[in-house]
């Protein structure tokens, strides 16, 4: 029975272009990046977030501290790790031409 | 008056751009040209295209009236856009775009059909855009004119205008039951934005879209700086909003010390004082004290909670006169936050209905899925994927957005938990404080021509999505329906002329629809979302990365995540009788709809045989690069 993502129907797999892969390897990347930043935001805030009955939570820069570290650090750190992708790690692949669509 | 003037220039300019866009595309091929700009498209017309019609009305228009009414945990409920560039980019642009010029398609439909060569895929898909994006379409509309009848509100031209437009819908059916300012700034903008749509195509989209993204930008900047200096820094806002507590609903009747000759008309938005205690309300309706009269009928009203909050109203401009408001029975409080200090300051979030808060763990995962992954999977966005030049522009372009972004959500947050402060008792109307702020914010500046440029940024926002879904619907239509199956050898003329039609009848059946706007706009923008989500997501990702999957799968998985939303929205309406989802197990329908979509594609291609070899070879195949050096 075929597995999806082993792309066993290729039979084949030296038919698969490429850029194919290339796309496959960054998808993968491009999800555990998404993993890790919902991982972070989700269970730190969801610790940390909930203030209760309390009317005096801690602030740190203007904001409450769970912000900071729930929403703003990662938030910077996922901007920096889109840089990274988007300049270092993903590749430029050709696009193939434009078809005549009339 | 001055702000109208800067608005004025705004729209010259949206319309001079159509103008140029119409000529500077007349050479290339007609439909590729009208419905995707001849896949010519470079880095900062792509990154800004894509980011200004993902930033809709509901960014400019419901997220601030969230942020409003919950405070702080909005932070976390859209902290998804922090890795939605990479992923509503990232994840199918390269391969969407290669796929689709394999295929030499034009729309997402078509890519489909083409990729499975099955017409069944094709309809299915254009059925699902057509269905969803009408909805999107309507809250779109709303948003528009909402901003704009703030924006005119008051201006004597425009008063008369609107007494003219009620006198002459009077008598019409459906029509003539529509508020007369709501009717006329739905007019005016719904045209406007129908003919430099017709008129200059994707093109013209894309370049509006460029200054209307640049103008988004600049107005969350300045309202930002503005802000914080009108509130005195944010740690005294984020302090100010740590003692606050939400207000309650009340029923008052508002009385007069002395009788008048003459009728007295209450508007909705009056605060009026509260009689036998320190405190105000705000009228959520208009009311009448009728003459001879010292008594209105008993009307909804907001009550105040907050002493600092009600010390501002009536120290205030507004501040009440003459009349007093007596409460009748026991006030509507909040299911959960009322009386709690520090409740805008953290999770869940103070909440009117829900007795668990605003944002609870499982919602919040649920949205920060939501935004990545149904923003990867909005046929209007998936269209602009297909239209980018080369990949340096695609990698470019998913670090400009990212860094975009950025400088919009976030202070967005900031700016609006300032307006809590600055603003008290909008929830009377929370979807009008983004214009309401603006107009305050440069107001207390002094720079009352500043609020046009400010109020252009939403209405950009609402704008820039309109005329995008406008041209995807209208490119479903006479692409996938009329030249796939009715008329295959049509002329270009003809395609044309029934592109420019088809645009127009469905921009005018929106505008009709809206009439009677819907309530709650930004449950309207989710549903579409997640609809549009669900239905091509999943199906997308397999079409593009794996080469077992079928027609049969696409179409289980585009009708379990389509079906999904519909029945988890339809539970969620019989149960509250309010348009709404349900949230089966805490989660949002999306990520129901996401796994059934998956399990149906899975299934469903399992179950078929394989597509042909030359069709995986075609699109998954080295060969094809090859042949194409």
């Amino acid at each position: 029975m075929a597995l999806p993502f082993n792309l066993d129907a290729m039979q084949k797999p030296e038919e698969l272009g490429e850029s194919f892969r290339q796309s496959k390897r960054e998808f993968w990347v491009m999800v555990g990046i998404w993993t890790f930043f919902a991982i972070w935001t989700v269970s730190y805030n969801g610790f940390f977030a909930d203030g209760g009955s309390e009317s005096d939570p801690e602030i740190l820069f203007g904001m409450p501290r769970w912000v900071v570290i729930g929403v703003v650090v990662p938030w910077i750190l996922a901007v920096s790790a889109t840089i990274w992708f988007a300049m270092a790690f993903m590749k430029d692949t050709p696009l193939g031409d434009e078809e005549e669509t009339e | 008056m001055t702000a109208l003037i800067s608005f004025g220039i705004y729209m010259v300019a949206v319309f001079a751009l159509a103008i140029f866009a119409n000529r500077a595309g007349k050479s290339k091929a007609f439909v590729s040209e009208y419905f995707l700009g001849s896949k010519s498209i470079g880095l900062w017309a792509f990154a800004f295209t894509y980011a200004a019609t993902s930033a809709s009305g509901g960014s400019f228009m419901g997220f601030p009236s969230l942020i409003y009414t919950h405070g702080w945990v909005l932070a976390w409920w859209i902290a998804g856009y922090m890795v939605v560039p990479i992923i509503a980019l990232g994840l199918l642009a390269k391969r969407m775009n290669q796929v689709g010029r394999i295929a030499g398609a034009i729309t997402i439909p078509e890519l489909l059909r083409r990729r499975f060569e099955s017409r069944s895929v094709g309809n299915l898909a254009t059925i699902f855009v057509v269905f969803f994006m009408f909805f999107y379409l309507m809250a779109q509309f709303k948003a528009g004119a909402q901003i704009m009848a703030t924006l005119l509100d008051g201006v004597p031209i425009y008063e008369t205008a609107v007494a003219g437009v009620e006198r002459v819908t009077a008598g019409i059916p459906w029509v003539g039951a529509a508020d007369g300012d709501y009717l006329l700034c739905l007019l005016v903008f719904a045209v406007s934005v129908i003919a430099y749509t017709t008129f200059g195509g994707f093109r013209a989209v894309v370049w509006t879209d460029v200054m209307q993204g640049i103008v988004m930008g600049l107005g969350v900047v300045v309202m930002l700086v503005l802000a914080l200096a009108q509130v005195g820094g944010l740690g005294k806002a984020t302090r100010e909003l740590a003692e606050m507590t939400p207000p309650q609903s009340v029923i008052v009747v508002v009385s007069i010390a002395e009788t008048s000759g003459e009728e007295i008309r209450l508007s909705r938005g009056d605060w009026i004082e509260t009689a036998g205690e320190r405190g105000v309300v705000r009228l959520k309706s208009s009311t009448l004290i009728p003459a001879g009269d010292q008594k209105s009928e008993p009307v909804e009203a907001l009550k105040l909670t907050t002493p600092a909050e009600i010390d501002r109203v009536l120290s205030g401009p507004d501040a009440p006169s003459k009349f007093t408001a007596m409460m009748i029975g026991e006030p509507e409080r909040y299911a959960y936050g009322d009386g709690q200090k520090g409740v805008y300051l953290t999770a869940p979030g103070p909440s009117q209905k829900d007795s668990g808060g605003f944002l609870g763990v499982m919602l919040a995962l649920s949205f920060f899925a939501f935004w990545t992954f149904s923003g990867a999977g909005q046929p209007s966005y998936m269209v602009r994927q297909m239209a980018f030049r080369d990949t340096v522009t695609l990698r470019r372009s998913i670090v400009m957005v990212a860094v975009y972004f950025t400088l919009i959500y976030f202070p967005l947050v900031i700016i609006f938990t300032c307006a809590r402060v600055l603003l008290p008792g909008m929830e009377v109307h929370p979807d009008r404080v983004m214009p309401e702020m603006a107009a305050l914010l440069t107001s207390n500046a002094g720079m009352p021509w500043l609020a046009g440029l400010l109020i252009a940024a939403p209405f950009a926002a609402v704008m820039s999505s309109v005329d995008s879904f406008l041209l995807l619907v209208s490119s479903g239509i006479v692409r996938d329906v009329y030249q796939e199956s009715i008329n295959p050898k049509a002329t270009e003329k003809q395609v044309r002329r029934l592109s420019y039609f088809v645009t127009v009848v469905v921009g005018l059946l929106g505008l009709l629809a809206v009439m009677h706007p819907p309530q709650f706009l930004q449950h309207l923008i989710v549903f579409a979302s997640a609809g549009l989500g669900a239905c091509f997501l999943m199906p997308m990702i397999f079409t593009l990365y794996w080469p077992r999957t079928t027609s049969r799968g696409v179409i289980g998985g585009m009708l379990a995540g389509g079906l999904t939303v519909l029945i988890l929205y339809l539970i969620g309406f019989l149960i509250t009788k309010e348009f709404g989802e349900y949230l089966l197990l805490g989660l949002h329908p999306f990520i129901w709809a996401v796994l059934f979509s998956g399990i149906a594609i899975v299934g469903g291609s399992l179950s078929q045989a394989p597509v042909s070899e030359a069709l995986r070879l075609r699109y998954f195949g080295s060969d094809y690069e090859k042949t194409k050096r």
